[in-house]
């Protein structure tokens, strides 16, 4: 079971990071994405980019190191540039060539929006943000766009080192994820690691679906060898959608394993007793994250029978 | 409150932005489990300070992404190559964006001659290439913040190539007009330039700071407030 107590104690590390500077969740944007009606009414959207996952929360949360929230409560009124393609598909070919323009334009204008509101709010949030990075997490997450990791559990710029590939796959050949575990554990001396799945994962589905797919072979290939890891359990429940989704949680599981068997993990957790890893899978029906509750110290030490990689 | 952690918060917030969420507009779940089509496949570093949905002001479901140790582009890196397969030809994205950035510890490895360890030195292989092909350019630059940027640019140059090589992009821009753009993020001041590499060349970098005329748009604030250990949102 992961130990609050334990990680508590690693909070007062970070009392001087920037972490008082509020962040953009954009959720104004929000029904422009989820409705196909883009037009934006002041004073309708939830403007909360700052204001939802920033200060007050961590402030809260995080009392060892923040002690003021008030702040908040004076922060400008962020401003959002409109856009009126967000969503749309375009509908006639002749149109294409502006419409991508549109999109691609949209996302600077964004992104200058985002720059402009950040540096109102907290002058000196780049220039903090600029002198380094010191994440409590590493978060290993599918390439699905719904799922941005920052948003969706509020953690701000400079939280979580992050690691997304198609069904958050962790495996031991695969130079590109094994590189981001060694840098994260060795040299940010993260404290969680958290690989997250989620419910319809296309990759999952994807993987079990009978068909050739060039280059996404060997990659896809990962997830067939958690089903047969688990045949009897997932071929034992009758609905499919059920067992996709016992699928993507045992994936989710599997993949932890592949985690603890790493050595960075393994030599970092013997010395300093952290990473600790963790198995989420987040549900789109709900927006919510599922903790799976993984025993990290039993399945550490269920894998050193055989995946010893400390020098004892 | 002092044993709240970072973990517990984030599991907390979570469950009030899911709150939140489905509270302002009870379509958005439902609208999310119906499926993802992102206009933009996002490769960038695994850098915490570069969190793309949030720096390019994008909601959930808008960006496909991949991120790596200091976003290097390797043509035979099958995690990195599997995301572009199923981005461009599955997905079929419109937008492939390779953004690097300002202060990264990739590129100051790479531009050290001290060994990183573990499976690290082999991983920046490609960007220590990178390094040695642009060698007298980046020794003339004597500022180390400088020669980072730099050389961190040139990688997006490399890794742009790479893309631009890649079977599946080339069928894409020709038969749908797929655009393929280099970008690095500046870590000091938020902002992403587009350093003009890939379909529009160098003459279709749009990242000006004239920004044409934008509509403000204000709203309700709204912040998260913990209460005896429970998150909820308040909206003002
Ligand atoms: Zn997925
Ligand atoms: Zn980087």
């Amino acid at each position: 079971m992961f130990n609050a107590r334990l990680v508590a104690s690693f909070l007062t590390r970070q009392s001087s990071s920037s972490r008082c500077a509020t962040k953009l969740n954009s959720f104004s944007r929000l029904s422009s994405t989820a409705n196909t009606t883009t037009q934006l009414r002041p004073g309708v959207r939830f403007c909360s980019s700052h204001g939802s996952f920033g200060t007050a929360s961590r402030t809260a949360a995080n009392s060892l190191t923040h002690q003021s929230s008030s702040s908040t409560t004076t922060t400008p009124t962020p401003r959002f540039a409109s856009s009126s393609n967000s969503s749309s598909s375009s509908s006639s070919s002749s149109d294409v060539a502006m419409y991508l323009k549109q999109s691609h334009e949209r996302v600077f204008e964004s992104n200058r929006t985002w720059a402009a509101e950040q540096k109102a709010r907290d002058p000196e949030f780049f220039a903090k943000l600029a002198a380094g990075q010191n994440p409590e997490y590493l978060w290993i997450g599918c390439s699905d766009s719904r799922i941005p990791a920052e948003q969706i559990t509020g953690l701000e710029p400079g939280d979580a080192f992050v690691h997304r590939n198609i069904a958050n796959l962790v495996c031991n050949t695969d130079l590109n994820a094994m590189s981001v575990i060694n840098y994260a554990v060795q040299h940010l001396e993260v404290k969680h690691i958290v690989v997250c799945g989620h419910y319809g994962c296309g990759g999952v589905k994807a993987a079990m679906t009978a068909k050739d797919m060039g280059i996404l072979n060997p990659w896809l290939r990962n997830i067939r060898d958690v089903y047969r890891l688990h045949e009897k359990e997932l071929d034992a429940i009758p609905e499919e959608e059920a067992r996709y989704n016992r699928l993507v949680e045992l994936n989710v599981i599997e993949q932890c394993r592949n985690v603890i068997k790493t050595a960075p993990v393994q030599q970092s957790y013997a010395k300093n007793k952290f990473p600790i890893v963790h198995g989420w899978v987040f549900g789109f029906h709900d927006g919510l994250l599922k903790d799976l509750e993984i025993d990290f110290e039993a399945v550490l030490h269920d894998i050193q029978k055989i995946y010893n990689l400390t020098d004892n | 409150m002092s044993q709240q952690d970072t973990f517990l918060y984030a599991l907390s917030s979570n469950n009030a932005w899911a709150g939140y969420k489905a509270h302002q507009n009870p379509n958005f779940f439902p609208k999310l489990a119906s499926g993802q089509s992102p206009q933009i496949l996002w490769l960038g570093c695994s850098d915490s300070r570069c969190p793309e949905t949030v720096i390019l002001g994008l909601q959930p479901g808008d960006v496909f992404v991949h991120r790596n140790i200091a976003n290097i582009i390797s043509p035979t890196d099958i995690n990195t190559s599997a995301v572009i397969e199923y981005a461009v030809v599955h997905l079929k994205v419109k937008h492939v964006v390779l953004c690097g950035h300002t202060s990264c510890g990739g590129a100051a490895a790479a531009l050290s001659d001290t060994r990183v360890g573990g499976v690290l030195d082999t991983w920046l292989t490609p960007l220590k290439a990178v390094r040695f092909a642009h060698q007298e350019e980046l020794d003339a630059i004597k500022d180390d913040k400088a020669r980072a940027v730099r050389i961190a640019e040139l990688n997006v140059e490399a890794g742009v190539k790479v893309l631009m090589a890649n079977f599946a992009i080339q069928d894409a821009i020709r038969e749908r007009g797929l655009e393929v753009h280099g970008c690095l993020f500046d870590i000091g001041c938020g902002r992403i330039k587009d350093l003009g590499f890939g379909t529009k060349g160098r003459n279709g970098a749009s990242g000006g700071l004239n920004g044409s005329s934008e509509e403000v748009v204000r709203g309700k604030h709204a912040q998260l407030a913990f209460r005896g250990g429970n998150a909820q949102m308040i909206v003002r």
